[in-house]
């Protein structure tokens, strides 16, 4: 009898890591791990803005709209506090990716305007910037292909059986994703209009 | 009947459709892997010879791979894709470097590893785009623009404080050494564990129970499920026939202990292989 218990209790043991719940933590971890280090790469992109708008300042000033559409944008930025809390919570997700979408395409607006500035694209310092620019925005989106990668891993594990169960018991929730943006833009064709546009002569007359 | 067939055929038109999806990461046969017959062998040799020369001074290692493209991808996304595949560099040190060349896209990029991003900085990658290679892309000089590329890149991490290379023949890092389970704590613990089951449970019972339990301590410890049923079969014997605490494990095992995983292919090139490096995505691309 006692050497029934025994062998009883040891299976019991064994069970308990059989019902997910080390895989759960694994996985929260991780995405924890890739959130981080999708907020490290918005950052580095959010501490180039201001050398930018210096540097494309000095060439364009007249661009005031776009110039300060990019500072506002970098403010808000910063005004967010990313931290993983974030995670679970999904209005609070939503509004750091639509602060993080207008930064980008505030900065989109801005790199169109400086092709107008031959000398601006010659300038050394504004050519390095740029480099940096795109080298970050490269790491911004591997580092968002990764987070949702582990997100979805986690979701996985947190909604099949019987690891639900344990997730359930322990009051885990799924966790919010990356969406594109501006899905309804793009799921309409672009329109191609070769006619020339009214609004764009007015443009250069003003 | 009609439906069954839809099905299949639908099944058949995804799994076409899955197949054309992305151009497919090529094994990595060696330093420099050409896929359009763009180098000679001869550029290939003097190359993989300079980046082994690299390798076996500073310890980082650099890829060169050229392919014909990479649509329907963007060449960031595929060279991001090789770099995780290949895992050039070191472990933990994540010093790889790799030039992709997409010779019909007219692109090209520098993927810079973890390691790397400190010395070769997107700034310093893309003046080697624009300065060194594309001028010679432009020409048609696909060789002297790869070398000439490379031999900066080299330059670079010269400069870069990093820990010395492993001596050759080096055991793995990471991988399980079977010595340590004829570590004296260890064989103390299987006997202590044996012993203490086997009263408990009886000999039969008592052996089987040390065994799994060896196996799943040495599971977590280790994380490979060969050497934890090695180590628990072990254990099963040692506590079925060995009496109480009279150590008479096995000594002559010894021997196991030093395998080395990589073998003595490191004269030719065939026998490279990534250390295991992690990419974020660092570097520059360019196109001519």
């Amino acid at each position: 009898m006692r050497r029934f218990l025994t062998v009883l209790a040891a299976l019991a043991t064994l069970s308990l890591t059989n019902c997910g719940y080390n895989a759960i933590q694994t996985n929260d971890e991780q995405v924890k791990a890739d959130w981080s280090e999708v907020v490290n790469q918005y950052q580095r992109r959010a501490d180039l803005v201001p050398n930018l708008v210096n540097s494309v300042k000095g060439f364009a000033q007249q661009e005031k709209d776009v110039l300060l559409g990019v500072t506002n944008a970098r403010a808000k930025v910063g005004s967010i506090q990313a931290t993983p809390e974030v995670l679970n919570d999904p209005a609070a997700f939503q509004k750091f990716q639509a602060a993080q979408g207008e930064l980008s395409s505030a900065l989109s607006r801005l790199l169109v305007v400086t092709e107008n500035y031959p000398q601006l694209k010659s300038d050394a310092l504004f050519h390095d910037l740029i480099s940096q620019l795109e080298g970050t925005e490269n790491r911004i989106t591997v580092a968002r292909n990764r987070y949702i990668k582990s997100v979805q891993d986690y979701n996985v594990t947190i909604r099949t059986f019987p690891t639900n169960l344990t997730a359930m018991a322990f009051g885990y929730k799924d966790k919010p994703n990356f969406t594109v943006d501006n899905e309804k833009e793009i799921s309409t064709a672009p329109k191609v209009d070769f006619n020339p546009a009214p609004a764009a002569p007015a443009a250069p007359a003003k | 009947m009609n439906a069954a067939r839809a099905f299949v055929l639908a099944l058949a038109m995804v799994w076409a459709c899955a197949a054309s999806a992305d151009v497919a990461v090529p094994p990595l046969t060696g330093r420099v892997v050409d896929q359009t017959g763009t180098l000679s062998s001869g550029d290939i040799a003097s190359l993989t010879q300079s980046l082994k020369g690299l390798e076996a001074r500073k310890g980082s290692q650099i890829a060169v791979l050229i392919v014909p493209t990479t649509a329907p991808e963007t060449i960031e996304q595929y060279s991001i894709r090789v770099a995780e595949t290949w895992k050039i560099g070191r472990k933990k040190i994540d010093d790889g470097a790799l030039l992709v060349v997409a010779k019909d896209d007219h692109h090209l990029r520098i993927e810079v590893g973890y390691g790397l991003e400190g010395s070769l900085t997107d700034v310093t990658a893309h003046r080697i785009i624009d300065e060194v290679i594309t001028p010679k892309f432009k020409a048609g000089d696909f060789a002297g623009g790869i070398s000439a590329g490379i031999n900066r890149i080299i330059k670079v991490i010269e400069g870069e404080p990093l820990p010395a290379p492993a001596p050759p023949h080096w055991q793995e890092q990471g991988a399980f050494n079977g010595a340590a389970l004829l570590n004296p704590f260890v064989l103390f613990g299987f006997f202590i564990v044996g012993g203490f089951l086997r009263t408990v449970l009886g000999r039969l019972i008592g052996a089987s129970a040390t065994g799994v339990v060896v196996a799943l301590v040495v599971w977590l410890i280790a994380g490979s499920i060969a050497a934890a049923l090695l180590a628990g079969g072990l254990a099963f014997v040692v506590a079925m026939f060995a009496d109480g605490f009279t150590p008479t494990g096995p000594g002559s095992r010894s021997r196991n202990g030093g395998w080395s995983s990589s073998g003595s292919s490191r004269d030719s090139d065939s026998g490279f292989s990534g250390g295991g490096g992690s990419f974020g995505g660092g570097g520059a691309s360019g196109s001519w």
